[in-house]
């Protein structure tokens, strides 16, 4: 059974918010908010004014002088700013959709069919999600260069998908549980085959978590850096995270441009998580409770 | 009820050859569906996540290293090896100091939002949304974020600090001291953790019903006391998932202290010594060695965490 965080809260308890508590949250907004709005105000800045002491806590003339250069401009920087912002949405949308199939298939197979070795299986995925991933980090990378795959998009969506799989599953597995099976055994007695009760009965009803399954996969995807930075050695298929940090290694890049690519890294996450929060919520909640 | 619909099924399949040979039937018994709805997850599961987890077991006694072939069996060479190296120990170190510093501080301000966030007031939902942010980000990004915000020369804390004239002068934050480097690192990944641990215990709290703490004010419980007696002992089961959660985080941290202090030995994590002696070093055996050291580490102490804050909870 998942849990959840009610939506619409009893009316009867909606009381004004004492003076701890707005104090609490103020100073939790503050500590969420403060570094990224500090980037953000960096990134808007030019170079002499980001070196300035004391700082600019507001840009003195805003400008999106640093975004245009890192989208539009030349040079190496953004070049690579570029290719590695395309790699990163071709590998998390491949990984997504792939683990998100995949994941929908074996959780309807795990919650609505009995089959010999369903329990094995299912417990031994569970067991992968105890050790931590690293710890499968240099045999990948080896089978990866065996099969050639170091830098191919295949290989790094390849061990996305065995990363992300299990937990994924498992959140859909939670989520096919909790609902009602008679409309299922309705749509049996019409002469549906049980893919057709799948897609027909069982997916409108799952959307919620499907949309939470493939929210959550996909920002574990995007936030990926141990694992593409060695499955790719070159800028073909880096994804954005790896060619940030080689940036980071540099030293010789200004501030105020780092902190745009930076903000630019961070846009499709902050996006999701502001206006699809609920999805992402109710999915780590479902994922979280064993 | 799956049974209902799986004998539906073997019914109508069954129907016209009721009066067939018991072989025949018995082989058409043979449900082949589930076995190809989880035919690619298992394939995943087993060759991309238990073989190498295996892989990584076994290689460990071996000697395997690019520059100095063939792969031979080394029995504890390669852990002796590793955990004779002074900046391997020096990691080890600083990992435990991650551990210790995020589970404490995120399971302690992830149980303080939960509590400011229990009750419903006006842009609740707002703030929710708002808090896990830093959470969706990636850890190298967010990595980049603090690193403005610790900056010897342009970082937002020197300005701050000076303006109000705490230090006369800008700092080295990052790189420098070894326990507030640690200290500073770990306080980003807190910063990631803490939307998670507050969700999951505020999931717990949620679960608490309110007759309890009718009950409680009816005896003369407020405030703080409520907190202490009725809110956070139920909500244990939250908080302990949450510490679990955060054991794992820091006993594998990695992307914050390489974009926080790169490659220096000052902030290095264990997790980034098994990248550096596998991938820099090429020297596989203490790579495997090293992630199977972190692998252990990491379920004793979730178990023991676990065992520490878990407690079953009737209402």
């Amino acid at each position: 059974m998942a849990l959840s965080i009610p939506p619409t809260p009893l009316r009867g308890r909606r009381a004004r918010p004492g003076v701890v508590r707005s104090v609490g949250v103020v100073l939790l907004l503050v500590w969420t908010l403060l570094p990224v709005l500090w980037a953000l105000d960096l990134s808007l800045q030019t170079g002499a004014q980001a070196a300035s002491k004391p700082a600019h806590y507001l840009p003195p003339t805003p400008q999106l002088a640093n975004y245009a250069r890192l989208l539009f401009g030349d040079g190496d920087i953004a070049e690579s700013v570029r290719q590695s912002s395309v790699n990163i949405v071709i590998e998390c949308v491949a990984a997504t959709v792939v683990t998100v199939v995949l994941a929908t298939l074996a959780a309807y197979a795990f919650a609505r069919m009995t089959f010999r070795g369903r329990n094995a299986l299912f417990y031994l995925a569970l067991a992968t999600m105890a050790f931590p991933a690293y710890t499968t980090l240099i045999p990948l990378y080896r089978i990866m260069t065996g099969l050639g795959l170091v830098n191919t998009y295949t290989g790094i969506v390849l061990v996305y998908v065995s990363g992300f799989l299990p937990l994924a599953t498992w959140i859909l597995h939670s989520y096919l549980s909790s609902l009602p099976i008679s409309l299922e055994e309705a749509g049996t007695m019409d002469g549906a085959n049980r893919m057709q009760v799948l897609w027909h009965v069982v997916l409108p009803l799952a959307l919620p978590g499907v949309v939470s399954t493939a929210l959550i996969t996909f920002l574990s995807a995007w936030g990926q850096f141990l694992f593409p930075l060695v499955l790719s050695t070159d800028m073909s298929t880096e994804p954005l995270t790896v060619m940030i940090s080689s940036l980071l290694g540099r030293h010789t890049v200004p501030v105020n441009l780092l902190s745009a690519a930076g903000m630019l890294a961070i846009a499709v996450p902050a996006v999701l998580a502001l206006f699809l929060n609920r999805y992402i919520v109710n999915g780590l909640l479902a994922g979280s409770v064993k | 009820m799956t049974r209902a619909l799986a004998e539906a099924h073997s019914e109508r399949a069954g129907a016209p050859h009721a009066a067939g040979a018991p072989l025949a039937r018995r082989r058409r018994r043979i449900d082949l569906l589930p076995y190809a709805l989880v035919a690619p997850f298992a394939l995943f599961v087993v060759l991309l996540a238990i073989v190498p987890a295996a892989w990584t077991i076994g290689l460990s006694f071996f000697h395997d290293a690019a520059l100095d072939p063939p792969v031979r069996f080394a029995g504890f060479q390669n852990f002796i090896t590793a955990f004779s190296s002074s900046s391997i120990l020096q990691s080890s170190g600083n990992t435990v100091v991650y551990m210790v510093v995020g589970v404490v501080l995120s399971t302690i301000i992830g149980t303080a939002a939960a509590l400011l966030l229990q009750t419903s007031f006006r842009g609740r939902s707002v703030v929710i949304a708002v808090l896990i942010l830093p959470w969706a980000l990636p850890g190298i990004v967010a990595g980049l974020i603090w690193v403005n915000v610790f900056d010897a020369n342009t970082g937002l804390l020197n300005s701050v600090l000076t303006s109000l004239h705490v230090i006369t002068d800008y700092r080295v934050w990052v790189g420098d001291n070894r326990l507030l480097t640690v200290f500073l690192i770990e306080l980003v990944q807190v910063w990631q953790m803490v939307p998670l641990s507050a969700l999951l215990i505020l999931a717990a709290l949620q679960n608490v019903p309110d007759e309890l703490y009718e009950a409680a004010r009816l005896d003369g419980c407020s405030g703080w006391a409520l907190i202490r007696r009725i809110s956070v002992p139920l909500a244990r089961p939250g908080i302990a998932i949450a510490a679990v959660q955060s054991v794992v985080a820091t006993l594998n941290i990695f992307d914050q202290p390489y974009a926080l202090n790169g490659q220096a030995d000052a902030g290095a994590s264990l997790t980034m010594q098994t990248y550096f002696v596998s991938f820099q070093n090429l020297d596989f055996g203490q790579g495997y060695a090293l992630a199977l050291v972190i692998a252990v580490a990491t379920v004793i102490v979730s178990f023991g965490v676990l065992k520490l804050v878990y407690r079953q909870v009737e209402y």
